[in-house]
């Protein structure tokens, strides 16, 4: 066993069959998922560890079902014992529920049972060594970064993080598989201060294996340039106009745009874009692609935990969509057949049929407005799509960076604001589960002036 | 009666006894774990078990259990915190629990206490709330029945709610902490939650309301009028937003109501005064102590000792009796909220601030119940005060950036107010200021005061803890409101 992980991938199947095991000898049906991750986190400041964590955890989960009656129970132990507690608990919780018709697990024919099963753990080595030295690297190179006159830029934290994590399921179906991850994590977080007070600004790097990171001077050199951007910020106007996200911003309003498609939020019409298949929900540019079995995607996997295989497929095509994500729950329920998104969505990416060009060639489109470089807050409404956010940004002026701005809000409608995407830029980022470029957007409603 | 022995008996019973562990034993694991001479080192044991149950479609066809338990390690050099922990605190394991956090230290293996530690026996006992079981199996048909009930009275409310989901999350934690310094704590904490979430439909506009109630206390804290006023809250906000119009943009007046409103100072002020950001030098308050950051009147405290609330501790996790630290006032910054690790290396004491998610987690110095205190205005002459301004009542959460002092919240129930009347109710909108800005255009307090009514949460550095909010109505003069326009 390298790294973090205090069982192997076969005593992960072993006590989620035993788990369904338990519950089929109570006459029921089951599904059992078993999960196990280690990390080191190390935080390093002024040449020094200032913190060293490590973590390591189980759980396992048993959902049980009698007569579309479904009672779930977990425990963080996975002895014998535990198990044969939790499958007790899960099983008179079902007796004490009423009946849902669509709960239960999936029809035998939807399991993949055997199928690809994308790459996505790395073995390690000594993590812990390795994530100090790691950290006090990109401290070092983040450390007497030169600021303009009266102002200064400092290290906050530098901070490695490595985890390692695996996962099976075994249902009644007699379906058993499990599959292993690696997650390693650097950021930088700098300090940057001026006549005004202080702003602070990061840079992180997240990847399956340790040599798709960047270097740690990469991620220093990156921090402090974000840093010094943020120096001397003024106030912003109150205006109405177009707006372009930088990829990190621009990730989140994908994730909104792929909620709203989610089953959940279709089944309870809680969705700013209802039965939305066949309709155009942004521009005609506009595409949206899923992929499941990238190569160490940070979003990829071969099964969902119905143990349902996803597919590489397109959301919207030409801004029309073309899938949901469906889990078997929400698939019952709207009489479809699920997606194997159970957890969610895989790795997504935005497109456009459009050239957007470098990040220059964006801004130079978007002329004289807002570049929003992150989120502070602020919500969405599920219902209308009402979206407000405080925002971090830079003005732009012909299409060159004026100055920082600071206090400022920014309030649309997604529907509109996706049928108002002008351009996606070709600086592709990969942000989780999502990669998009720069989006430009029409007609935003700036509020500053604090 | 809860904490002190009758605490410690539960956590021996519950947690200690059956892994197999002593006092004894958790003196010499602690000895191990100071070493040569750490400046503060701590075991936290804690087993948690949680029930919910979940109504959707008028029944409720969803239900859950949960357990576990485990220790985390923590031994401190200096500014340098190394931690460990796991599930399993059997002799063997907690050994190597221990082992784990001397090697992320990097401290030799010296032992100054070969003989163990010597543990006192309790920490202080209280009466903030009972030692009460709430996540009980027997309780199920009652819950049941409970969350049918807020379906047929939400769905009576008004014919335009179409959707109703609610659901009950009960936790019960006994914990215990001991460290080097050979003090000891154990507590008993129950924790209930009912949350309600409504649709309402009107011409084909759908829109949501939402409200939840909770405390430290298990089923027989959940009256009829509790209840009834949490879903009535819930279809009013739906029922309301149907109407709503695009908020305003730009800086103009804005009153808030009292209750959950007063996450405001929870933002702008709380976490701008936990005591890391002070030692790291990291908060835009650092060295502003003693000066005037808001208007007289104003004075704001953290009080973790408030009976039933779900903020409120008969121990911090690291064992030290909360204190109520006035933040602000009359005003005036006045205080820090500590734990014991920033304490010590800030050379003052904890305040019973340090609060941890799970055994899982480090403890932080957070907030507990949090507000501003009452003052002498009627609210309805509050509101009449607005010649042009919004009218918030609540608020779905907000955020700090504690290194520029920047907050922003966002409107979840609120109007637009024109002399001093309710014109039409406004889409939300996320409203910002600067901390020890903002708090100086607080022109008016009300004398309503009031705590959110038991369902608050708050985020740092990913751990998420229950904590209350509160204030009366306030009048503000100048904030940044930004709506669509």
């Amino acid at each position: 066993m390298s790294g973090f992980l205090t069982h192997s991938e076969a005593d992960l199947r072993d006590a989620a069959a035993f788990a369904v095991e338990r519950a089929q000898a109570l006459g029921a049906q089951a599904s059992a998922t078993a999960r196990n991750e280690g990390s080191a986190r190390i935080e390093v400041k002024g040449g020094e560890a200032q913190k060293a964590e490590r973590d390591a955890h189980q759980t396992l989960t048993i959902t049980v079902i009698r007569d579309s009656r479904q009672g779930t129970a977990s425990t963080a132990a996975i002895d014998r014992d535990s198990i044969i507690r939790v499958v007790e608990e899960a099983s008179l919780i079902a007796a004490q529920v009423q009946p849902d018709p669509e709960d239960g697990l999936p029809p035998r024919e939807w399991l993949a049972f055997s199928g690809a099963e994308p790459e996505l753990h790395e073995a390690g080595g000594n993590y812990v060594e390795a994530l100090l030295s790691t950290a006090l690297d990109i401290d070092r190179a983040a450390s007497g970064a030169s600021a303009p006159g009266g102002c200064s830029i400092q290290v906050s934290e530098a901070v490695a993080i490595a985890t390692e994590g695996m996962w099976a399921l075994a249902t009644s179906d007699g379906f058993c598989r499990s599959s292993r991850y690696s997650d390693h994590v650097r950021w930088c977080l700098m300090l940057a201060t001026d006549a005004e007070g202080s702003a602070s600004e990061f840079f992180e790097s997240r990847d399956r294996r340790v040599t798709g990171l960047a270097s740690p001077d990469r991620i220093a050199g990156e921090a402090i340039a974000r840093a010094r951007s943020v120096l001397n910020a003024r106030p912003a106007p109150i205006w109405r106009g177009p707006v372009m996200f930088e990829p990190r911003a621009a990730a989140g309003l994908v994730g909104e745009l792929a909620g709203a498609l989610g089953g959940m939020a279709q089944c309870r019409k809680m969705t700013f874009l209802p039965d939305p298949l066949g309709r155009q929900v942004a521009a005609e540019h506009v595409c949206l692609d899923e992929d499941p079995f990238e190569p160490f995607g940070l979003a990829s996997g071969g099964f969902d935990s119905d143990g349902i295989a996803g597919s590489v497929r397109p959301i919207i095509e030409n801004g029309v969509a073309r899938g949901l994500f469906l889990s078997t729950y929400s698939a019952r329920k709207l009489g479809g057949r699920s997606t194997g998104n159970a957890e969610g969505f895989y790795n997504l990416r935005l497109s456009s049929k459009r050239r957007g060009g470098t990040r220059q060639e964006m801004l130079a489109k978007l002329g004289s407005g807002l570049l929003v470089t992150g989120f502070q807050g602020g919500s969405t409404d599920s219902a209308t799509g009402n979206w407000t956010r405080a925002v971090k940004g830079l003005w732009i002026e012909n299409g060159e960076v004026a100055h920082a701005v600071r206090g400022v809000t920014l309030a649309g409608e997604i529907p509109a604001m996706m049928k108002n995407i002008v351009a996606v830029g070709d600086d592709l980022t990969r942000l989780g589960s999502v990669r998009t470029g720069s989006l430009l957007i029409d007609d935003m409603q700036v509020g500053g002036g604090a | 009666v809860n904490g002190g022995t009758l605490a410690m008996d539960r956590a021996r019973e519950q947690l200690l006894a059956p892994a197999g562990l002593d006092e004894a034993l958790i003196g010499r694991a602690l000895g191990r774990l100071a070493g040569g001479g750490a400046d503060l080192a701590d075991l936290y044991f804690e087993a948690t078990s949680v029930r919910r149950w979940a109504l959707n479609e008028g029944r409720v066809a969803s239900g859950g259990f949960s357990m576990r338990q485990g220790v985390g390690a923590r031994a401190a050099h200096g500014g340098s915190v190394s931690f460990a922990h796991s599930a399993d605190f059997r002799e063997m394991a907690l050994d190597e629990t221990v082992s784990a956090v001397r090697t992320l230290a990097r401290h030799g293996d010296a032992n100054r206490h070969p003989d163990g530690i010597a543990i006192a026996s309790a920490g202080a006992a209280h009466s903030l709330y009972p030692p009460v079981e709430a996540a009980s199996a027997e309780d199920a048909a009652a819950w049941i029945a409970l969350l049918e009930r807020i379906d047929r009275i939400a769905r009576a409310a008004d014919p335009r709610i179409v959707h109703v989901e609610a659901n009950v999350r009960a936790t019960d934690t006994t914990m215990f902490v001991a460290n080097a310094d050979g003090q000891s704590a154990a507590d008993v904490r129950p924790a209930t939650v009912v949350l309600v979430m409504v649709v309402a439909e009107q011409n084909g506009r759908r829109s949501r309301g939402q409200g939840g109630f909770g405390g430290r206390w298990g089923l027989e804290g959940f009256t009829d009028a509790g209840i009834d006023r949490m879903v009535a809250s819930a279809v009013r906000i739906a029922t309301t937003n149907l109407e709503a119009i695009p908020a305003p943009v730009g800086e103009i007046p804005v009153v808030l109501s009292s209750g959950y409103p007063g996450v405001l100072f929870h933002e702008a002020v709380g976490h701008g005064l936990e005591g890391d950001h002070h030692r790291k030098g990291l908060s835009a308050f650092t060295g502003r102590v003693g000066e005037r950051i808001a208007a007289k009147g104003v004075t704001v405290i953290d009080d973790g000792g408030i009976p039933g609330r779900l903020g409120s501790l008969g121990v911090d996790d690291e064992g030290t009796s909360p204190d109520r630290t006035v933040l602000v006032e009359d005003g005036i910054l006045t205080g820090l909220m500590q734990d014991r690790f920033n304490a010590g290396l800030m050379n003052v004491r904890s305040t019973g601030n340090g609060r941890r998610q799970s055994y899982a987690h480090l403890p932080m110095p957070r907030m507990t119940n949090t507000f501003l205190t009452n003052g002498q205005e009627d609210p309805a002459a509050i509101l009449a005060s607005l010649d042009r301004g919004i009218y918030a009542t609540e608020f779905g959460g907000g955020q700090v950036d504690i290194v520029t002092g920047r907050f922003n919240f966002t409107t979840m129930e609120a109007w637009l107010v024109e002399n001093g009347k309710l014109v039409a109710p406004v889409q939300g909108a996320t409203l910002i200021g600067l901390g020890h800005e903002a708090l100086k255009h607080v022109s008016m307090v009300g004398n309503d005061f009031g705590l959110d009514a038991g369902m608050a949460t708050c985020g740092k550095e990913g751990q998420t803890i229950s904590v209350s909010v509160g204030q009366p109505t306030i009048r503000i003069d100048q904030m940044l409101v930004g709506g669509r326009g």
